[in-house]
């Protein structure tokens, strides 16, 4: 027989694990939600429904046109960096971005999150839930004492290589390098020549890209539905834990939300998992008001 | 080079400029001076396309800018060294040198513009891998010029270079901005100490209320009294 302290290093074990799993999902959503927000001056709330209809797109791609998953998948990013990239080119900028006017960017991406949801509702995808095939198997792999399925370790794996990719990016490249100036200081940005328009296009794109490729990794392990988008709120609460403005907080804010899930619904009860992202919250801006990446709190002057 | 004709300019209901004409013969250091609030920065601004004339045209080398972006303005070669410290306060001292070339492609002519930069500022150079954020107000003005130059301007506008700095880093700023005349850029520059300013011109304009109150040879105006009393301290 097990003794109480074995069980509990296994829980631990296991709950970091699949945590971390779960977690990298979390962190590339937070990394999609906070790029938009540094440069747009508003949060995205059509980011849950980018996500579903990412999943729904690739969904479609595999089994309803056949095409196989190597090309499926790269279609359905291209699909969704384009679409989103329009939705800033058509719909925003002629809005305009800047503070004064973010109630308008917010209200945007309200109408773009019914918009997607309607389409999918009504187009007959969304009326029975769905479930997307897995392409890894469900073989087992023990690592410590945790157990995880081929799928969860490719999940974790492609997700980490697609941050590592993003990071790149971002850090060492002239457009990425562009993208940190227009989310830095725009005014400076538009005198050395960036085109913040195009820049905030781009980032859009690269958003919704995260976002479906977030979204193509975990559908295997949720239902699909219309409302699957409810997942993208652990991406806004790894965003806040990480400080909202930072992406290694974003990354490290999902890990955490990821790993703390699974602790709880492995301890306490898996009734009680969908608090545990809030307690997160809380217990994080209680102890750093400005989150765990985030600088100090700036009052701007007028 | 740059010929600005009746613009006017407005934030909102607030009229900023209104008809304001101003020439930058190619080669010259023309200055533009005048009060708190008198449209000085947003006579740059309209230039740079950072704020929009609804009347008159603005024309660089013969060609109107009034309508391009702010980027392709840049691209053009005009660049704008901005008041209150515009830097990219979270990236490297060279991160920030490197972005104001961001309009190039010519990866060696940039390499060399690095050096030659840090040439005219060499305290850069030392504080190539910190933050800009680090460094002192000094510093991050001479850090804007850099910038500015990375981009190869032909045309360099700057805004108030004097404005909070040591007497001693005020003239080395101004020899400097001598010296990049010399070879041979354009430059208009705006400030309110209009002694200094008068001193390192050709020709000067002074703005009051959005308008163009006086303008003449800097020589002249230093000894028109009427400019003595309201910018010269009598
Ligand atoms: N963003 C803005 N919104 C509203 N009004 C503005 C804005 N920027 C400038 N103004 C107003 O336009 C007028 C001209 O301002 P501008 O900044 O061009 O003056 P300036 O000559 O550069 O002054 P300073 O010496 O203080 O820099 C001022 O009355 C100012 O209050
Ligand atoms: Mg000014």
């Amino acid at each position: 027989m097990m003794g109480d302290w074995q069980v509990y290093w296994l829980f631990l074990q296991q709950g970091i694990a699949s945590g971390l799993v779960t977690g990298s999902i979390y962190a590339l959503l937070a990394i999609a939600i906070v790029i938009i927000f540094k440069t747009t001056d508003a949060p995205n709330f059509a980011a849950g429904e980018i996500f579903m209809a990412g999943a729904y797109i690739a969904l479609y791609l595999l089994i309803f046109s056949q095409i196989a998953y190597v090309i499926a998948v790269p279609v359905t990013l291209a699909i969704t960096f384009v679409f989103s990239a329009l939705f800033y080119r058509i719909v925003l900028r002629r809005i305009g971005v800047s503070p004064a006017v973010a109630v308008n960017v917010v209200i945007a991406t309200l109408g773009l999150s019914f918009v997607l949801k309607g389409i999918v509702r009504n187009t007959g995808f969304g009326d029975v839930p769905r479930s997307f095939p897995a392409v890894f198997g469900a073989d087992t792999v023990q690592i410590g004492d945790a157990v995880l399925t081929t799928q969860d370790v490719a999940v974790f794996a492609l997700a980490l290589l697609a941050m590592a990719i993003f990071f790149v990016f971002f850090n060492y490249t002239r457009t990425g390098r562009a993208m940190r100036a227009v989310g830095m200081n725009p005014r400076a940005a538009a005198l050395v020549g960036i085109d913040l328009h195009k820049t905030r296009m781009l980032i859009w794109g690269l958003s919704g890209l995260l976002s479906a490729l977030a979204a193509i990794l975990i559908a295997p392990k949720i239902l699909m539905t219309a409302d699957m988008g409810i997942v993208v709120i652990l991406g806004f609460a790894a965003a806040i834990v990480g400080g909202f403005t930072s992406l290694p907080g974003a990354v490290v804010g999902g890990l955490i939300i990821g790993i703390v899930e699974n602790l709880v619904g492995l301890f306490v009860s898996t009734r009680a998992i969908v608090v545990a992202p809030f307690i997160v919250i809380m217990l994080v801006l209680a102890i750093r008001p400005q989150g765990l990446f985030g600088g100090p709190v700036v009052i701007k002057k007028v | 080079m740059l010929s600005i004709r009746n613009i006017s300019a407005s934030y909102g209901r607030v009229a900023a400029l209104s008809r304001v004409s101003l020439d930058a013969p190619a080669g010259a250091i023309i200055a533009l001076l005048g009060a708190n609030g008198a449209g000085k920065t947003t006579t740059l601004n309209c230039v740079s396309r950072l704020v929009n004339i609804t009347e008159g045209e603005i024309l660089f080398e013969g060609r109107r800018i009034d309508r391009l972006s702010s980027d392709e303005v840049v691209r053009l070669g005009i660049a704008q060294v901005p008041e209150g410290r515009e830097i990219f306060a979270r990236m490297s001292v060279r991160e920030n040198l490197e972005i104001g070339a961001h309009v190039r492609r010519d990866r060696h002519g940039i390499a060399a513009d690095l050096e030659r930069v840090c040439g005219y500022f060499p305290v850069l150079r030392q504080r190539f891998a910190q933050d800009a954020g680090t460094l002192s107000g000094g510093e991050q003005q001479m850090l804007l010029i850099a910038r500015a130059l990375m981009a190869r301007p032909r045309l360099l506008l700057l805004d108030e270079p004097s404005l909070g700095l040591s007497p001693l880093l005020v003239e080395q700023i101004f020899a400097i901005i001598r010296q990049l005349n010399q070879e041979g850029l354009t430059i208009l520059v705006v400030e309110q100490n209009a002694r200094l300013a008068l001193a390192v011109s050709s020709y000067a304009y002074i703005l009051e209320n959005g308008e163009i109150a006086f303008e003449g040879p800097s020589a002249e105006l230093a000894q028109n009294d009427r400019v003595r009393q309201a910018y010269l301290g009598g």
